[in-house]
């Protein structure tokens, strides 16, 4: 009997909760994970505080992990990858790296995305010097509770985050916002304050896309209640001073002017690629990509959380750069059309 | 080769010498023409805290930038050069040099208060143009305006003697913001007082601005009431 069963590729915030959700409408969920760990990357990269919760994200996603954990309905497959997909909606088998098989009658690829990696703008500095980090880092400094320049550990006297790095450049082919880069800088810049009030943290912006509800809670707050200063600069490189200080070099475009300004860190607001695997993902699974990579989306508006191969859904940042709290809408919302057509098939059948 | 693009340039980064030979060749005037460079290399971390420190301007680090106060402006229908939300910005990242540029504009401000009303974020505009003004006058990069000038005169008469007499005020007021002494209305002011003023109360005044008598038992007052105010200042502006 496939038709109970959804295959679920990805255990990240999106996944898990497809998983739970499929789960409690009574079907079984098997989740076929490659890390080791479930979680995806607020877990794998060590994110601190979660937009907009402010909740540690170890506690948050955890919660996600052991809810499908303790369910008897989830079946988990770690560290291991689907390599092949045959069948077709309400009867498809999926052969695991470890030679195991799963029968599923629908499939929620929930398969994120990966970091941008800043070696691909080497002008700002990534790579060249120690001081220069990016958001993941810089959450992982925060998690571990204390601001110091990886170079020589001082207390760093300021601290500035370049916002659109690998995101909105034509010139590495990111033609996409990376939508969260804004608001997550915002938390940071507060967080690196509550952790180090002497550090003056500047965020250097093209323009601040804090949309929604995070235009008070995040953009606001860190400038009126922690005295982040925001410069509308283009930054052209990040080089050394020569005395153990890093140069951010640019334009600021308000006061037309030339920049050479020293900091002790330099933070990448690094965007969201496309999962690099997303190729071989498509080829497994017989699904489009769009343009930038990402998979593509069905006709959403009646075709919502589908794919360009039907019984095959998807949710999160596989679509496209998305924040934590949408991803688990949409991992309930994949759940729900899984389950839905599956019970569809079962109707039709009887 | 003669620099055509001089006029764009501010006058204080072209750095010229009228005669200068190097090496045996005369590079007089714009042979060895060099311009400044206009990096900014750095801010005054401390420059917005400083200027948040004068009343009304407590809201500045709230500013981004979106140019409703300039938009509105009074001013800037009348000069383009008048722009709230630039200074705003300089004063946010404390680019001084950049807002002692703009001196002798920046005091302009007429006060209309449209910028106060529209602003989304509350910055007060106004208020922050009053406390940059007031900032450079007290750092003497502007001259002192009339009204510091009297204001200065007056205190200084109560430190001292307890009390004002107004024409000595007035005289004082005068001479520091340079002033003729004899002015029409004040002439004709003093004749219309004159007719219904007593004779009696008239030769009081006379002794007055003479002698200036201090208040009774005024002794040390002043030295502390000055010592208050100083202190009040410190205070506030450090």
């Amino acid at each position: 009997m496939t038709q109970d069963t959804v295959l679920i590729v990805g255990a990240g915030p999106s996944g898990l909760t497809a998983a739970a959700n499929v789960a409690a409408a009574g079907y079984k969920a098997v989740i076929v994970e490659k890390e080791d760990v479930l979680g995806g990357a607020p877990i794998l990269s060590g994110y601190a505080k979660l937009v907009p919760s402010g909740e540690w994200a170890k506690d948050a996603i955890g919660r996600m992990v052991s809810r499908v954990e303790d369910d008897d309905r989830v079946t988990i497959h770690k560290g291991v990858k689907v390599e092949k997909f045959e069948g077709e909606a309400g009867d498809f088998t999926a052969t695991l790296s470890n030679g195991e098989t799963v029968s599923a009658g629908a499939t929620v690829l929930a398969t994120g995305f990966t970091h941008f990696d800043s070696i691909n703008k080497p002008e700002w500095g990534f790579g060249t010097f120690e001081d220069v980090l990016t958001t993941t880092q810089m959450e992982q400094m925060v998690a571990a509770g204390k601001i110091a320049c990886p170079s020589d550990g001082r207390v760093p006297e300021r601290v500035c985050i370049l916002l659109c790095v690998g995101s909105r450049d034509r010139q590495i082919g990111r033609e996409w916002c990376s939508k969260i880069c804004c608001t997550v800088s915002a938390n940071l810049a507060m967080e690196i304050k509550e952790l180090s009030p002497e550090t003056d943290v500047f965020i250097y912006y093209m323009d601040i896309r804090t949309y929604g509800l995070y235009e008070d809670k995040f953009y606001w707050k860190s400038q009126e209640e922690f005295k982040t200063k925001f410069v509308k600069a283009r930054i052209a490189e990040v080089t050394a001073s020569g005395d153990g200080r890093l140069l951010v070099k640019g334009e600021d475009t308000l006061v037309k002017r030339p920049i050479v300004i020293p900091f002790d860190i330099v933070v990448h607001a690094i965007g969201m690629d496309p999962n690099m695997e997303n190729p071989e993902i498509a080829q497994v699974f017989g699904v489009g990509l769009e343009k930038h990579g990402f998979i593509e989306r069905a006709e959403h508006y009646t075709n919502t959380c589908g794919t360009t191969r039907k019984g095959v859904y998807s949710c999160g940042a596989a679509y496209g750069p998305e924040t934590i709290d949408d991803s688990i809408a949409q991992g309930a919302a994949a759940a729900g059309r899984a389950v839905g057509d599956l019970h569809a098939l079962v109707q039709k059948a009887s | 080769m003669a620099i055509h693009e001089k006029s764009l340039i501010e006058a204080e980064r072209l750095l010229q010498h009228d005669s200068l030979v190097v090496d045996g060749v005369d590079v007089s005037g714009h042979w060895n023409t060099m311009i400044t460079p206009r990096t900014i290399k750095d801010y005054d971390d401390d420059f917005e805290a400083k200027i948040q420190t004068y009343s009304g301007a407590e809201n500045v680090h709230r500013c981004w930038q979106c140019g409703s106060c300039t938009n509105s402006c009074t001013m800037y229908a009348q000069n383009v050069q008048f722009n709230p939300r630039y200074w705003i910005y300089l004063t946010r990242l404390g680019l001084t040099d950049e807002l002692i540029k703009d001196k002798d504009i920046i005091w302009q401000c007429v006060s209309c208060n449209k910028c106060t009303n529209i602003c989304p974020k509350d910055v007060k505009p106004e208020g922050v143009m009053k406390a940059l003004a007031h900032w450079m006058e007290e750092e003497g990069i502007t001259e002192k305006s009339p009204s510091t000038i009297f204001d200065e005169e007056f205190a200084e008469q109560i430190y001292h003697y307890g009390r004002i007499e107004d024409s000595k005020v007035m005289k004082n007021f005068f001479k520091k913001s340079g002033q003729p002494l004899i002015q029409g209305w004040l002439v004709e002011f003093t004749k219309r007082m004159m007719k219904g003023l007593p004779i009696a109360h008239g030769f009081r005044m006379g002794m007055n601005v003479i002698f200036t008598p201090k208040t009774k038992s005024w002794g040390k007052t002043g030295e502390v009431l000055q010592a208050y105010v100083r202190e009040q200042k410190e205070a506030a502006h450090g």
